[in-house]
């Protein structure tokens, strides 16, 4: 298992290596300038692009970049936040988005769960009705709708929550974003785990367990929830690494600098900023790949049979 | 209920309101306030919670080029010159300053102002600020070069010289700046208040880390009303405080501005109607909606954002059919099928004029007769207005003339430059295809990054697009339409234009200040008898500002906000 | 020397692949599905959703040829002084008279900004959000489902590949992908689609690798593989229909992703070209008058709801139906 898990890392890294090399490529062959100007000359930009090396072939920028990467330099914003070293500016936004992510992504989960278990154990009656149309609300309507809803009447209508994200107040402010971004978590873990739990409800060794009279809360967690846990934790995953990258629209209705508002500005803001693209794409690429590794090694603690598989398709 | 609630944030005046204000007005101005406004039952002590439209991209005077990030160093910084509430120069850190005969040389005596950090701010302190703008060569550096004429900018901006010291700026001593320009400038002062024109001091700036100046309140000099008070990169909101240092102190009524970006008009009028916000911007339905308000349409107060939004033709063969925008009466339908009223007053609704000259109104005034250049809006009816009929007859001639009889152009827009600007190229699709038979417009919606990199390449058929003026002379529209200037979009060259425009800016008219402005009027004729754009509007913004917020100036050029006088009851 | 026993090679053996092995399943299969659409039909709350859905798609085709106004006409009139007069901003009314210059103009959901009917609209929009979502998840389902499953089945380095080629496709943020495909086509419906097409069938994929990866160790496919079937032929007819269950439900939730994504490409420039509407462009102009004008943002989102509530019934049903349970019978 030790060996498996170490040539998944090794394999991930080199994933990753390969992800910033198509990152570079493709960052530089999208539309729009890095150097959007109305008011300077052609001379000025090309002097400007020298400087920073665009015109050296692409291998050997791609070779200065990846040492910087290595001294944690991710450079300097061209047409964003142009003064400032994008990893400080990248760390503020971090730790906002992965706040409020993290905070959605318990709730998600959690109150998922429990809606899920319940609306299992309770198959065909009325609580698993209601379960059922709650959850499916959460995919009906969009986080940012139920936002500006919850922004009308606890900000505005009555004052209980601050109108606009504070971060000198995080966890007070951060509720209402929290909430509205948890929502499709939620939803999809709760339906996710309904069905696979009356699947797995339904298959011949919890019938066996139950005529063996193991019965409540050791039947549900120790047999029904494991085996259900597995695709939950594939369609939890990349929902992880979404809410842990910034929701653009809710990060722009609560005015909170977040990452995905800046990989927005980056791209569609006043020019395409090379460097704040790129570092950002970084970033979640390092995320995902990270995840799915955590997801993979998860598998193998959640199903033993996959861990053997996994063994033996290694050896 | 909904009225109720209003009416007691509303009633703000009152200090007794002011203190429920206080302590419900939301987060945002709270955080500012921390430690002014320690003692929440302190009107004083409230800070004005002030929108902004974008993100503070850099506090920067080289790096900077959005108004936002303009108005907030203007907050902390001041010019040798400022304005005032008219928009004039009027002295700033200069006390005063001379001009020698020839009008090429301009002395300017400085007062005695201090940084923050205490040091006194010094002549060198420009000297530093502007070489550096002409090293390196950003967006605004043609403020030295192109629009200030001073002597050997245009060389170090270029990359031809690389010692900054030919730049003609000296300090002789502490409190003396002297600058020479290669030709008379008649605006040269009130370029002063422009914030490429700041100072910065050369010892704080060395002593930081490369790349830090201006990312943090710490890594930041002020030397004008307010100080940087809580600020990052990328940040929704910032604040600045009053600069008890700041050598017109007693001016200066508001203990602090707080700054929240906001991301709609939407939210933006909630956050007004809430109390979180004391001034902020809307648009469309939320103008209509605040109009027939009857408490907010007290607060709604419109002022000029002076930029033009204008059609530009693509003129070359690549484009639009193998250049059939060449054809000055298929450019003259276009411009004559629209309804630039119904634009204004259905779709962008927030107090904009309907601009039928190539100058827009209401921000360049004659130094002699104090007459807006373009106050008559109707001199140019014969080439320009709503006139169906006759768009019908410049169509037929443009068809007989190319041969063609149906037309199908694409028109590029962007879609994060306002609300509107989607609204308005739909009306214009509307308009012109129900005026004008045979001629399509798709419309193509793309970021103002890439519709700017469309025109530079000359990649698009016809542009929605805007310019804002960046001083206050007829010079900083029509200086664009000269052949080969890199804002010449359509690639339209005329020589008579050409020469009118050299002899304005270098040539016969520079000591004659009415012959230039006549010349310029016939440089603008030129531009609307052919029809090289097709002006829209003239941007306004509607502003709602509360009830106790007072004395907040408004300018179309340069500094849209100015706070030095403000207060807040 | 022991008498000689004779040592069985591999030449001695050969897989049945000329039998024909599908015989029973055939047989099977029909009595199968015949009970799927039973049981389907049978499921109340299938049959609502289907309903639903049903009712949308006659409004999506009907909606606009039955609307007196085009989903782009700006309904307006020049009055005595010559300025034009546009019906933007009304709030939904049937147009049988009153005050105002349009009282006599019925418009079931009011109009938008710029006086266009927004019943019309909405129901153009459904139809543009329902063509982008029906033909993306389809292709999507197709790709994803056999992606998964292959890289599921046969594991090792073919997964390991396969996975890295996901990863490196997933790790690319959308809006980078989409912003280079600008490059090469026009935007509009056909981007949006393309768009989608390459970023969500990972989702499916990895349902349907999770699935194979449960499923595959099972003795019936043990017992297929012995018997000499194909590999693609165990995947394909033997795990895919026991796989299908989650994969629905995958659609199900897919459709609404679709839905968002194309709301948010339009967002930042790259989704459906006005004036063509969407039903997410039509959230996206709501949103910016919820709380001055909220009767606009409504039925787009009502209708989004209903939608997603119908697909997600008719999955529900459809789910429970692929994999009848013994209580059932």
């Amino acid at each position: 298992m030790k060996k498996y898990i170490l040539k998944r890392i090794g394999l991930a890294l080199a994933t990753l290596l390969l992800i910033i090399f198509v990152l570079f490529v493709l960052v530089r062959i999208m539309p729009g300038n890095p150097f959007p100007s109305e008011r300077m000359s052609a001379e000025q930009i090309a002097n400007k692009r020298a400087e920073m090396g665009l015109d050296d072939p692409i291998l050997v920028q791609f070779g200065r970049y990846m040492m910087g990467l290595l001294h944690g330099d991710f450079g300097k914003g061209t047409s964003l936040y142009y003064g400032a070293p994008i990893k400080t500016v990248i760390a503020t936004c971090i730790s906002n988005s992965f706040r409020i992510g993290g905070l959605a992504i318990v709730m998600g989960t959690v109150v998922g769960l429990l809606l899920g278990i319940t609306a299992a154990l309770n198959k065909g009656h009325f609580l698993d009705h209601f379960c059922t149309v709650f959850s499916i609300l959460g995919v009906c309507v969009p986080g940012y709708v139920f936002l500006i809803f919850l922004q009308y009447y606890f900000s505005y209508k009555i004052s209980i929550f601050p109108y606009f994200f504070d971060g000198s107040r995080f966890l007070y402010s951060s509720i209402l974003p929290a909430i509205s971004l948890s929502l499709f978590t939620m939803s999809t873990v709760a339906r996710f785990t309904r069905n696979e739990m009356v699947e797995v409800m339904d298959s011949d060794y919890v019938h066996l367990a139950e005529s063996k009279g193991m019965y409540g809360a050791k039947l549900v967690t120790r047999h029904i929830l494991r085996n259900a846990l597995i695709p939950i934790v594939t369609v939890l995953a990349p929902l992880v690494v979404d809410l842990l990258t910034g929701a653009l629209v809710i990060e722009k209705i609560y005015g909170i600098n977040g990452i995905g508002k800046l990989m927005v500005d980056a791209i569609a803001g006043e020019g395409v900023d090379y460097n704040y693209v790129l570092a950002l794409g970084i970033l979640y690429s390092a995320l995902y790949i990270g995840i799915m590794l955590v997801v993979d090694i998860l598998y193998g603690v959640l199903d033993p049979r996959i861990r053997v598989s996994a063994k033996e398709g290694d050896a | 209920m909904k009225n109720l609630n209003r009416r007691s944030f509303l009633g703000a005046a009152g200090s007794a309101a002011a203190l429920f204000l206080a302590a419900c007005g939301g987060g945002s101005s709270d955080s500012g306030s921390s430690d002014a406004g320690a003692d929440a039952a302190a009107p004083a002590g409230k800070y004005l919670g002030v929108m902004l439209g974008t993100n503070v991209m850099s506090l920067d005077t080289d790096l900077a080029t959005d108004g936002d990030s303009f108005e907030v160093i203007a907050d902390c910084i001041d010019g040798l010159m400022q304005m005032d509430a008219d928009g004039a120069a009027v002295a700033g850190l200069a006390e005063s300053y001379d001009l020698s005969d020839d009008g090429c040389t301009y002395t300017f005596h400085l007062r005695d102002a201090q940084w923050s950090n205490g040091t006194p701010v010094t002549a060198n302190d420009f000297v530093f600020a502007w070489r550096r703008i002409c090293q390196n060569a950003g967006e605004y550096a043609y403020m030295m070069d192109e629009i200030g004429n001073i002597k050997g900018a245009a060389a170090i901006i270029a990359g031809e010289q690389s010692d900054t010291t030919t730049l003609a700026v000296n300090a002789t001593d502490d409190k003396t700046l002297v600058v020479e320009l290669e030709v008379p400038v008649s605006f040269f002062p009130s370029l002063m208040y422009f914030p490429t024109f700041y100072p910065i001091n050369e010892e704080f700036y060395t002593s930081l880390e490369d790349g830090t100046y201006g990312t943090s309140p710490d890594t930041f000099l002020s030397c004008g009303a307010f100080q940087l008070e809580d600020y990052l990169p990328g940040t929704a909101s910032l604040s600045v405080k009053k600069n008890e240092g700041y050598w017109d102190a007693a001016r200066i009524q508001l203990p602090g501005i707080t700054y929240q970006v906001v991301g709609s008009s939407d939210s933006a009028l909630t956050a007004f109607k809430n109390g979180s916000l004391d001034v902020v911007m809307i648009s469309g339905s939320q103008v209509a909606a605040a109009e027939e308000d009857a408490e907010l349409s007290q607060n709604l107060k419109v002022t000029g954002a002076g930029y033009m939004w204008y059609l530009s033709f693509s003129q070359t063969e690549k484009n639009a059919q193998g250049g059939m925008l060449a054809n000055q009466n298929l450019r003259l339908a276009i411009s004559n099928s629209l309804d630039r009223e119904s634009l204004v007053d259905n779709y962008v609704m927030d107090g904009s004029l309907a601009t039928y000259t190539a100058v827009p109104p209401q921000f360049a005034a004659s130094a002699t007769t104090g007459e807006d250049f373009s106050a008559d809006q109707a001199k140019f009816d014969a080439f320009i207005g709503h006139h169906p009929e006759q768009a019908q007859t410049y169509l037929a001639d443009a068809k007989k003339e190319l041969g063609v009889d149906t037309f199908e152009f694409t028109m590029i827009y962007g879609n994060n430059e306002g609300d509107e600007v989607a609204k308005v190229a739909q009306a214009i699709k509307e308009q012109v295809e129900g005026n004008l038979e045979g001629v399509t417009i798709n419309l193509q919606a793309m970021t103002k990054a890439e519709r700017l990199d469309k025109m530079q390449n000359d990649n698009y058929d016809v542009a929605l697009t805007r310019w804002g003026p960046d001083y206050a002379d007829p010079m900083t529209y029509l200086g664009m339409w000269i052949t080969n200037n890199s804002n010449n979009y359509g690639f339209w060259s005329n020589a008579e234009y050409d020469q009118i425009i050299a002899d304005c800016t270098t040539g016969a008219y520079i000591n004659d200040y009415d012959a230039r402005w006549a010349a310029l009027y016939d440089a603008e004729t030129l531009v609307m008898q052919e029809a090289v754009i097709a002006p829209l509007y003239t941007k306004a913004n509607a502003n709602l500002i509360s009830a106790g917020a007072q004395g907040i100036e408004f300018h179309p050029v340069a500094l849209n906000r100015v706070y030095k006088s403000a207060t807040l009851a | 020397m022991a008498e000689m026993t004779y040592q069985p090679t591999k030449e001695d053996f050969e897989f049945l692949t000329g039998r024909d092995i599908t015989t029973d399943q055939n047989f099977a299969s029909q009595s199968y599905w015949k009970g799927v659409a039973i049981h389907f039909l049978r499921d109340r709350r299938a049959m609502i959703g289907l309903g639903i859905v049903v009712v949308i798609i006659i409004l999506a085709i009907l909606g606009p040829i039955l609307s007196p106004y085009g989903y782009r006409d700006i309904v307006s009139f020049t009055d005595e002084t010559g300025k034009e007069v546009v019906a933007k901003g009304v709030s939904p009314q049937l147009g049988l008279g009153g005050d105002g210059p349009f009282a006599d103009h019925m418009f079931l959901f009011g109009t938008d900004d710029l006086g266009r009917d927004l019943w019309t609209r909405t129901w153009q929009g459904a139809r543009v959000s329902l063509i982008i979502a029906f033909v993306t998840i389809f292709i999507d389902m197709i790709i994803g489902m056999s992606y998964g499953l292959i890289s599921g089945y046969f594991g090792g380095a073919v997964d390991n590949i396969m996975q890295r080629i996901v990863e490196v496709a997933n790790s690319v943020p959308r809006l980078v992908i989409v912003s280079v495909l600008a490059i090469f086509m026009p935007k509009g419906m056909g981007l949006v689609i393309v768009a989608l097409l390459l970023t969500e069938w990972i989702g499916m994929s990895k349902i349907a690798r999770a699935e194979m990866l449960r499923i595959k160790e099972q003795e019936y496919v043990l017992a297929s593989r012995t018997l000499g079937a194909h590999s693609m032929h165990i995947i394909f007819k033997q795990i895919l229909p026991n796989t299908i269950g989650p994969i629905i439900t995958q659609m199900m939730f897919s459709i609404p992703t679709a839905i968002f994504t194309e709301a948010f490409l339009s967002f930042v420039g790259v989704g459906i070209m006005l004036p063509q509407c969407s039903i997410g462009s039509l959230i996206e102009s709501g949103f910016n008058n919820i709380t001055t004008l909220p009767y606009q943002i409504l039925p787009p989102i009502i209708v989004l709801a209903l939608q997603m509530l119908g697909f997600n019934f008719i999955g529900d049903g459809f789910r429970e139906a692929l994999a009848p349970k013994l209580e059932d019978m």
